[in-house]
């Protein structure tokens, strides 16, 4: 197990699609926590963003044989999860409001971890007060650690929209929440 | 929240366990892509067909009595061509933008680009005379005989000049 563990997630995908289907259980595992997190500040509903997430993980199954090995499954999985979440929204047209606290990587340091969190869940909570076309690349650069050019990947936007749109989010954060 | 991420794994890998749910071969995304690349591939050449038409219809049609002329070609243009280009456009964008990396390009650059393309290749295969050798022998006889009929006209072997 601790093998699988140290392969990356292609390798993990081409076993899956040639000999051993359990080992997407990895994958999920990998992405599930991470997933949840960003579709839950797309639609704003916990439970809905489980279900959000549950569905692409199947539709990536699915569409496995599709996925292009020499390009990164984690901008993948984004993309399908992304597409999912914006079906769903606009298919409800409503938001509502949210967040409770989310666990985030576990960290030795309890007084660094808290602190961490706190940050974190200030900016989600701040994340939510301005539109979701800023928020949402600010949050896969800072909450998910995604560069620019994967924000591009999963976002389907030019890396030069990405800067642009970061930007602009950072001044409306910087305006709106920093009143509050 | 644990509980219920443990869910994901478990429902998600139960129905690939019972088979509910399968992994689409290959294949599917093999003749997708063809037909993908065809269907572009078709679509740019009636285009350039149709700008060779075009042209050849202006000349045929410019000289004497060129504003009832001009008035008949316009009654008589296929407009229907216009909306089908202008959806199959739209169809062949959005399955860019969805497959492909293009989203990298501005949208007003691939339809620009994807115009100017359409109608460089049009000009060139007109002066360079591949649409003649088209009209008389090849695919395209049929429908010219019926043009000129219509037009009760014939093509000359030097009607270019």
């Amino acid at each position: 197990m601790d093998v699988i563990k140290e392969l990356t997630d292609e390798e993990i995908v081409e076993k899956v699609r040639t000999s051993n289907q359990d080992l997407y259980s990895v994958i999920i595992d990998r992405y599930q926590k991470r997933l949840v997190r960003y579709v839950n500040n797309l639609i704003k509903n916990e439970d809905k963003a489980i279900d959000v997430v549950q569905e692409s993980f199947i539709k990536a199954f699915v569409n496995l044989n599709n996925f292009n090995i020499e390009k990164k499954f984690s901008n993948w999985i984004y993309r399908i999860a992304h597409n999912q979440a914006i079906n769903l929204a606009k298919k409800y047209q409503k938001e509502t409001p949210l967040l409770e606290g989310w666990d985030f990587k576990s960290n030795d340091d309890i007084e660094k971890d808290f602190e961490e969190k706190e940050i974190k869940e200030k900016v989600e909570k701040c994340l939510n007060k301005i539109p979701l076309l800023y928020s949402e690349p600010l949050s896969l650069c800072y909450i998910d650690e995604k560069s620019y050019e994967e924000i591009s990947d999963i976002l389907r936007i030019p890396m030069g929209t990405v800067a642009i749109r970061i930007n602009r989010a950072k001044k409306l954060m910087k305006n709106i929440c920093q009143k509050n | 929240m644990s509980k219920e991420l443990k869910n994901i794994t478990n429902n998600v890998m139960n129905q690939i366990r019972q088979g509910r749910i399968k992994m689409r071969p290959k294949v599917y995304f093999i003749i997708g892509s063809i037909l993908t690349f065809l269907g572009s591939i078709s679509a740019f050449l009636i285009s350039i067909f149709l700008i060779g038409l075009i042209r050849f219809s202006l000349r045929t049609h410019w000289g004497r009595g060129a504003q009832y002329k001009l008035d008949q070609m316009l009654s008589d243009f296929p407009w229907w061509i216009i909306i089908f280009a202008i959806i199959s456009l739209t169809i062949g964008i959005w399955l860019i933008r969805k497959y492909d990396f293009s989203y990298k390009i501005k949208p007003r650059i691939i339809i620009l680009g994807f115009i100017l393309a359409i109608v460089v290749a049009g000009w060139m295969v007109d002066i360079t005379g591949l649409n003649d050798n088209l009209f008389r022998s090849g695919p395209m006889k049929g429908i010219m005989n019926n043009y000129f009929q219509n037009n009760d006209t014939t093509l000359q072997p030097n009607w270019r000049k």
